[in-house]
């Protein structure tokens, strides 16, 4: 068991492309770390890092206290799961999860007995003989997992384990993963770009953009205090609402294009009256408004049934500032009725316009 | 597309027949003519079942050879014909995996002059290079044996190069779970790539053992000495020149014989291939 810490790690490519800035993260003993991020923000080249599959160019990644930036990824003790499994396609389940140890020359009796309690853990056992192109993809994806967990590695590396799985066993596999890593009790980095996926199986979350850490808490920290428009807009789904909003000349209210006033918690922004924000709503903190309480006015434009919820599509005054509210229970509503929502105080994020940060006033 | 016409699948069925008879006729007679005596072939017509003298014939090949012509008995030029493919087959396979293997998964300098070094040479069969690569092998002192019959055959452009395509079509994954498994590069080659392979291994030593047994020129200039000839030379050599008589139906039992085991290898290995194909994926 482990803890891994990441000090000022960067990559530089050859060609001068520079993937990461200067990433600190501290992982400690047992937690299920997630790096979160759209394609191509450089999620997957810092876990390969960690790995050992990715050189480092600048600063220093530890595992259990051990700076391993020029140890082979053999010799750092971690275990991984890639996206497409990566089985040996001409060995046996078997061999498949024996093949690490064998290589690290444990004795065959001791090989059979983890690969054995592997299989048992992950109910394998029937398949151990077969190979990997006779097994479903869910199959497969355990036998990977397999392979991570017999060598009782320091650190469990998850290179988006569940996308090529169906949706149904995607949420099974997930619940699956968590169960797994809270037995075992082992390090874990966890990459995806699913935010579900993040939010649910998550100790802490790091949301990455560009190369660089966007923010890194738990999720409901991130869900409830985003630091940024980007991590607002990632974290939640459907995605929060960005409104082009102004503090009132008080300072205790949102003026919304059309003209609505939300008034704000607290007196925080009492000097930056007439200061023009990004307002942020999420979809599911907009309620039907009783009477007396201070609305907004929504012209609703489209309505999608889920069921459980109604998702309800529709623009504020003539500047057309688009928004969806998550109501609850199913909802008929015509198309041009002006729906009367309001918002909690403190569920309004206010950032500012142009380095989209938080405002949290004075 | 499934079609019902009945004349159609009768006229495809007849002409693959024809194709059968076109192809198997020729040794047929080949295999007739082995198996009767000298009279029998040289006054027409040409009998058509087989004679009776198949024992005498094969044995007489086998043991003395043609013994007017050269006295080299067969079975020596088999196994000389044999050692020659199956150490150009093996060798070339052998050199193809490792520089093929180099190539795709090493970062060393000047590597893509070295490919293309390699790849060049695809286009200079032997017969273009013959001249200064016999000049190499007398000096090395190599005439008449087994390593100046093979070794100028082994380094392979074409094999390489199957290979390194093959190589590139490996995910990269499985190299990164190997290292992540703690294997080295001997290791990944030897319980990843190779098993792998062997569909593609089997495929090409079918190919090169026919291609080694089969080689004429560069055998004809290499091996003057009797115990060095290859069975294909052999059979030229059995052609009595001139007004001298040719022994045609120990001629034609060598031929038989010498067809027997690139008939074998394919057979064989064809199974192999076929059990590759079906029980691997990449």
């Amino acid at each position: 068991m482990a803890e891994v810490s990441l000090d000022g790690v960067e990559k530089t490519y050859p060609n001068g492309f520079k993937a990461i800035h200067g990433i600190d993260v501290a992982i400690a003993d047992g937690e299920l770390v997630v790096l979160v991020g759209p394609s191509g923000c450089g999620k997957s080249t810092l876990l390969r890092m960690v790995a050992g599959l990715e050189s480092v160019t600048g600063g220093e990644i530890r595992i259990g206290g051990r700076v391993v930036n020029d140890l082979e990824p053999g010799e750092r003790d971690i275990a991984m799961v890639f996206q497409n499994y990566a089985l040996y396609p001409h060995m046996s389940v078997y061999r498949n999860m024996a093949y690490g140890l064998k290589n690290r020359g444990l004795a065959r009796e001791d090989i059979e007995t983890r690969v054995r309690e592997a299989a048992r853990i992950l109910e394998l056992e029937p398949l151990l003989e077969r190979r990997p192109n006779q097994l479903s993809g869910g199959q497969r994806q355990r036998v990977a997992m397999g392979r991570a967990i017999v060598r009782n590695p320091k650190v469990f590396l998850f290179d988006e384990p569940l996308s090529n799985l169906d949706a149904k066993l995607r949420v099974h596999m997930r619940v699956e993963i968590k169960r797994l890593q809270q037995s075992l009790g082992t390090t874990s980095i966890y990459v995806t770009h699913d935010q579900i996926e993040a939010m649910t199986l998550a100790d802490r979350l790091a949301v990455i953009n560009e190369g660089r850490v966007e923010q890194l808490g738990t999720p409901i920290e991130l869900y409830e205090h985003p630091a940024t428009t980007f991590v607002a807009g990632f974290i939640g789904s459907p995605a929060m609402n960005f409104l082009e909003a102004r503090i009132a000349d008080d300072g205790t209210a949102v003026e919304l294009p059309g003209g609505d006033r939300l008034p704000l918690a607290g007196n925080g922004f009492a000097g930056e009256g007439g200061r023009r924000i990004t307002l942020g709503i999420r979809p599911e903190h907009l309620e039907d408004a009783a009477t007396a309480t201070p609305t907004c006015h929504l012209a609703v434009d489209l309505v999608e049934q889920l069921g459980a919820d109604t998702l309800v599509h529709g623009h504020f005054g003539d500047d057309r500032s688009e928004l969806t509210a998550r109501l609850r229970g199913i909802r008929t509503l015509p198309r041009g009725e002006t729906l009367r929502l309001a918002v909690a105080a403190e569920h309004l994020h206010l950032f500012d316009r142009e380095n989209g940060r938080r405002l949290d006033g004075a | 597309m499934v079609e019902r016409r009945p004349w159609l699948t009768a006229f495809s069925h007849l002409s693959v027949l024809v194709c059968i008879a076109l192809l198997a006729l020729p040794i047929y007679i080949t295999f007739v003519a082995s198996t009767t005596t000298m009279d029998e072939i040289i006054h027409p017509p040409l009998p058509l079942i087989p004679g009776d003298r198949l024992i005498e014939n094969y044995l007489e090949a086998l043991t003395r050879g043609v013994t007017q012509a050269s006295s080299t008995p067969v079975a020596l030029m088999m196994w000389n014909s044999l050692v020659m493919a199956v150490v150009i087959a093996v060798g070339k396979i052998a050199i193809s995996l490792l520089s093929a293997y180099a190539i795709v998964y090493f970062r060393f300098p000047f590597r893509m002059l070295c490919f293309w070094t390699i790849f060049v040479t695809l286009m200079l069969p032997v017969e273009v290079r013959i001249l200064p690569t016999y000049k190499v092998v007398a000096d090395l002192g190599l005439l008449n044996s087994y390593a100046g019959l093979t070794v100028p055959l082994i380094a392979s452009a074409t094999a390489t190069f199957l290979f390194r395509q093959f190589f590139l079509t490996v995910p990269d994954e499985l190299i990164e779970a190997a290292r992540i498994d703690g294997a080295g590069p001997w290791k990944f080659f030897k319980d990843i790539l190779l098993p792998l392979s062997l569909t593609n291994i089997a495929a090409l030593f079918v190919i090169l053992f026919i291609y080694g047994w089969n080689q004429y020129l560069w055998p004809l200039l290499v091996t003057t000495e009797a115990e060095m000839t290859t069975v294909v030379i052999g059979i030229n050599q059995m052609i009595a020149p001139g007004e001298d008589q040719t022994n045609w139906p120990v001629v034609m039992a060598t031929t038989m014989l010498a067809m027997l085991p690139p008939v074998f290898v394919v057979v064989v290995m064809q199974r192999l291939f076929i059990k590759g194909l079906i029980e691997t994926e990449k």
